[in-house]
């Protein structure tokens, strides 16, 4: 009888299994559990994919990555791209949890509140110093509550500052147009749209549920976008149906997205391989353990992404050897050349390295001048786009032995350091002696490949510089770089990775200025404020991205930062069909699976590249090329 | 009997008492950034920070927030979690993951007692002889291996050979088998070798002997002699490992995607969510303590010879 049992029970589960690959059904998973579902709050790869396929923006991106209408129908803007007004579809409805339609109409003032919540302090939206000069007195409204908040201005009370909301540059004109004035001319204004600062609220649901519990659960929520969430299990899944009631329901394709947490990537593998999921993302190591077997066919690359990782220097320094050094252009350029990218960058891809990696700060092929010129392609910039692998131990030897004549006294003690010990616990803990060699701390994540390639970076150093002149110590975070390491500055060399949030070189550029938001290592470079400074000046494209050009390639040039991988161009298999779903370089609208469509099988990688050859020929064709 | 229970009551709702304020008072001495998110301890002001600590009631005297504490706890009001899943209610978050906890949990002591039982009895009975060297062996290699190196081959290779599926599923009750199975491997081993050692040394014990002198059949010795004194330290446990199910186990959830319990608390700590970690630690101690005190009377149910309401409580047996 058990043994009847037991034989039903698996054949219960083949039949499961052999129906499970659908092509409305996408099955995926993921590794980060979102913390909460409020939209505002995106700080993970988790969520930002709930929210771009749950909520609706004005705008959206197409396949191609062109622009176009999504709540609202279609826009307009004055000569000099100052006022932006949005006229919005009628008669959207906002569904609930049940995909079933609410009361509620998705309106011009659902915009007007969504960003009315952003722009107060008091809600901590972290990436709201990306749009903080954007519209017409918004600095100053932030600024007035931020004041009053923290007693500094004991004139107004709260409620005056947050009535004057209405001279800041965002304006309902009517039920269903809302127009959005900038502090200047701003062309790009679109890119900004699909971030999540720009998402509507309807403020009458955000205050029946309280603002407090709004996004907790998924009833705490409701939903504009062409799916809902139907179902979220915190730390096992989360599923998302198609809206019924979608404006554009004919261009949704799948009719459930579930994604499921797993623990480990080898795991999602071995889900795909037994037809339990869609498709896959796979590291190195899987990649060459497919290569004798019939998957190897079906293995292809993503494109690259406008994602860009990059070394941080720390010039505020707790390490004195290392702060002493840092100073120095002939370190740091020994430094730039004393990094072999391509060989640590085949620990994420074996096969071809070289396509990871990106030598510049903001991404190529993704913001272009007036006259269709690629940011990237602006004298000065060109010739690091174009470097390549810089690696060149023996021009790094030179730079660094400059240095050493500069900072040590010719019997290898540093110059004004004296031994002592140097306490960053948790993160490390070493003694310096003052002397060369110069111990270097370099952190890294617990994960397996970020201490292969931290271990890897170690090796390197000794090989090109001498055990004699260069010691590397490793120091390692559990969960937080930022919290563990930049915010407490316990680093000496650190890499992040930094996503470009709209199409403007500003994103960044602006963020790496003294004090900005992304300047980890602290350092200062007053001539670089002043470029981005009169840059941001410019309104002709051309103008502006000659100078952002000239500042960004001043600062690699100065080797402040040493950028050497893009995001994407990752290897991956499924049964997706590339290029069917929303491309674009900036915002939330990459991770729509508005569009896409599934095989019922696994596509080979030789489809794929026939897919692409014939996307980019399409591409192409529309640009005009 | 009835003294005793009561006695023993009172004497657990007094540990429990000591447990949660020494747990509190411990954790009034950490950061206070321990009660922001770090988006929100980097966007408030300093006056904002005071404001939000008052609201929250850390500032108060600490007896007046720790009767607060226990008048929000027996009301089930636990606070809201605020780094781990940001201004959720700790309550909600339990009523959503323990009974995924408990399920297996349940399902795992019921497969180790009984498989742990029959094994124990069974190597007892075959004392030194293959089915003893054998059930040897699998205590051996599950103690010894690192438990996730065989989870994880069960996983990978149990699955294939079955086709059942790889992870956790709600809906599909194939997916529930690994995960219990491999739940409660420890607990068989635990159980078998527990059970072999007592019944082993009462076997040798000179009642037993003159059992057999006496000419008992063996069976009937094993049974009313040898088993039921040998059980006595064992069922002990039983109680705290029920209760104690829902705190869930952090490997096994990790690796099916089970949204329990198991690591909660870890996380937890790591993330530096101070009402969660206090909320967790007040229900596992709890739990743990009214486990021992449940454990106690089942013992003096299962062996009549321990004397609860005498002043002097004689153990014939301890583990």
């Amino acid at each position: 009888m058990k043994h009847r049992m037991l034989v039903l029970m698996v054949a219960l589960s083949i039949t499961v299994f052999a129906v499970a690959q659908g092509t409305d059904r996408y099955r995926i998973t993921y590794e980060t559990e979102p913390k909460t579902l409020n939209y505002f709050y995106l700080i993970d790869n988790t969520s930002q994919r709930v929210a771009a396929n749950t909520q609706d923006h004005l705008v959206e991106n197409d396949r191609f990555g062109r622009f176009v209408p999504a709540l609202a129908e279609r826009w307009t803007t004055n000569e000099n791209a100052t006022v932006w007004t949005f006229y919005l579809r009628k008669g959207v409805k906002w569904v609930d949890d049940k995909g079933k339609p609410t009361e509620y109409e998705v309106t011009a003032d659902d915009f007007y509140e969504g960003f009315r919540y952003v722009a107060d302090p008091k809600n901590g939206i972290k990436n709201f110093g990306s749009i903080r000069s954007l519209l017409v007195g918004l600095a100053d409204y932030y600024k007035g509550l931020q004041d009053v908040d923290s007693g500094k201005d004991k004139n107004r009370t709260r409620q005056q500052v947050l009535d004057t909301f209405k001279t800041v540059g965002i304006r309902v004109i009517d039920k269903y147009t809302i127009e959005y004035t900038t502090a200047k001319p701003t062309p790009w204004f679109l890119t900004y749209l699909t971030m999540d600062l720009f998402f509507p609220v309807e403020k009458a649901f955000m205050d029946k549920v309280g603002a407090e519990n709004f996004g907790t659960a998924k009833d705490k929520l409701i939903f504009s976008g062409c799916y809902y969430i139907s179902d979220w299990q915190r730390d096992k899944l989360i599923v998302l149906k198609r809206n019924e009631n979608y404006w554009d329901k004919k261009n949704v394709f799948i009719k459930e997205i579930t994604m499921q947490k797993v623990s480990d990537p080898a795991i999602a593998l071995q889900m795909f391989q037994r037809g339990e999921l869609s498709s896959a993302g796979l590291n190195a190591d899987q990649v060459k353990g497919l290569q004798n077997t019939k998957w190897k066919d079906y293995i292809y690359m993503t494109d690259r992404s406008s994602v860009t990782f990059w070394w941080a220097l720390n010039f505020q320094s707790k390490n004195p050897e290392f702060a002493a050094f840092v100073k120095n252009l002939n370190f740091r350029k020994a430094l730039y050349y004393g990094i072999d990218h391509v060989k640590l960058l085949s620990l994420d891809d074996p096969l071809s390295p070289q396509n990871l990696l990106r030598t510049t700060i903001i991404p190529e092929e993704v913001i272009f001048d007036e006259k269709g010129k690629d940011y990237t392609d602006y004298p000065g910039l060109k010739e690091f786009k174009n470097a390549g692998n810089t690696y060149n131990p023996k021009l790094a030897t030179e730079y660094f032995m400059k240095a050493v004549a500069e900072l040590t006294d010719g019997k290898g003690n540093i110059k004004g350091v004296a031994a002592q010990a140097v306490d960053l616990k948790p993160v490390a803990q070493f003694n310096i002696d003052g002397k060369l060699p110069l111990q270097i701390l370099i952190i890294h994540s617990t994960s397996s490949s970020d201490t292969k390639f931290a271990l890897l970076m170690q090796a390197m150093f000794k090989d090109v510089f001498g055990p004699e002149n260069v010691e590397v110590v490793l120091g390692q975070y559990v969960d937080d770089q930022y919290d563990e390491v930049i915010a407490p500055q316990k680093f000496d060399m650190a890499y992040d990775s930094f996503r470009f949030a709209y199409g403007d070189p500003l994103a960044q550029l602006g963020r790496l200025v003294t004090g900005g938001a992304v300047n980890d290592g602290g350092w200062s470079d007053p001539e670089f404020d002043a470029l981005v400074a009169e840059a941001d000046k410019k309104i002709k494209l051309s103008d502006r991205y000659a100078i952002f050009a000239k500042a960004e390639a001043m600062i690699l040039d100065r080797v402040y930062i040493i950028p050497f991988r893009c995001g994407g161009s990752a290897y991956a298999i499924g049964n997706v069909v590339p290029y069917t779903y929303p491309r674009s370089g900036f915002g939330v609208t990459r991770f729509k699976y508005k569009g896409m469509k599934l095989e019922s099988k696994p596509l080979l990688a030789s489809r794929v590249e026939e897919i692409r050859r014939q996307f980019y020929a399409d591409l192409e064709k529309l640009q005009g090329k | 009997m009835g003294k005793y229970i009561l006695r023993r009551f009172w004497q657990s709702i007094i540990t429990v008492l000591i447990v949660l304020f020494v747990m509190f008072m411990l954790l009034r001495l950490m950061p206070k950034e321990n009660y922001f998110t770090r988006d929100d301890y980097i966007n408030m002001t300093e006056e904002d920070r005071t404001a939000y600590l008052r609201n929250l009631g850390v500032l108060d005297n600490p007896l007046v927030q720790f009767v607060r504490f226990l008048r929000g706890f027996v009301t089930g009001d636990l606070g809201r979690s605020i780094t781990v899943y940001p201004k959720t209610p700790i309550s909600e978050i339990l009523k959503e993951k323990i009974p995924y906890s408990l399920w297996f949990g349940l399902v795992s002591v019921l497969l180790s007692v009984i498989l742990g039982f029959l094994m124990g009895i069974g190597m007892a009975n075959n004392k030194d002889k293959l089915g003893d060297q054998l059930g040897t062996m699998y205590v051996v290699a599950v103690r010894a291996i690192p438990s996730l190196v065989y989870l994880f081959l069960i996983q990978m290779w149990i699955t294939h050979l079955f086709n059942l599926p790889m992870v956790f599923y709600e809906d599909e009750p194939a997916s529930w088998i690994l995960p219990a199975i491999s739940l409660s491997l420890s607990g068989i081993a635990w159980y078998a070798i527990w059970l072999r050692r007592f019944m082993v040394d009462e076997e040798n014990k000179d009642y037993i002997k003159f059992a057999i002198a006496k000419g008992l059949p063996r069976n009937y010795i094993m049974k009313r002699h040898v088993l039921r004194n040998a059980l006595v330290p064992l069922v002990q446990y039983l109680p705290s490992q029920i209760l104690l199910t829902i705190a869930g186990s952090l490997i096994i959830e990790s690796i099916y995607s089970i949204p329990g319990m198991g690591g909660l608390l870890v996380y937890a700590i790591r993330q530096q969510d101070n009402t969660l970690v206090q909320a967790l630690v007040c229900i596992y101690s709890i739990l743990g303590v009214f486990g021992v005190f449940l454990g106690d009377i089942l013992m003096a149910i299962v062996d009549p010879r321990i004397k609860l309401t005498s002043a002097k409580i004689e153990r014939e047996v301890t583990a």
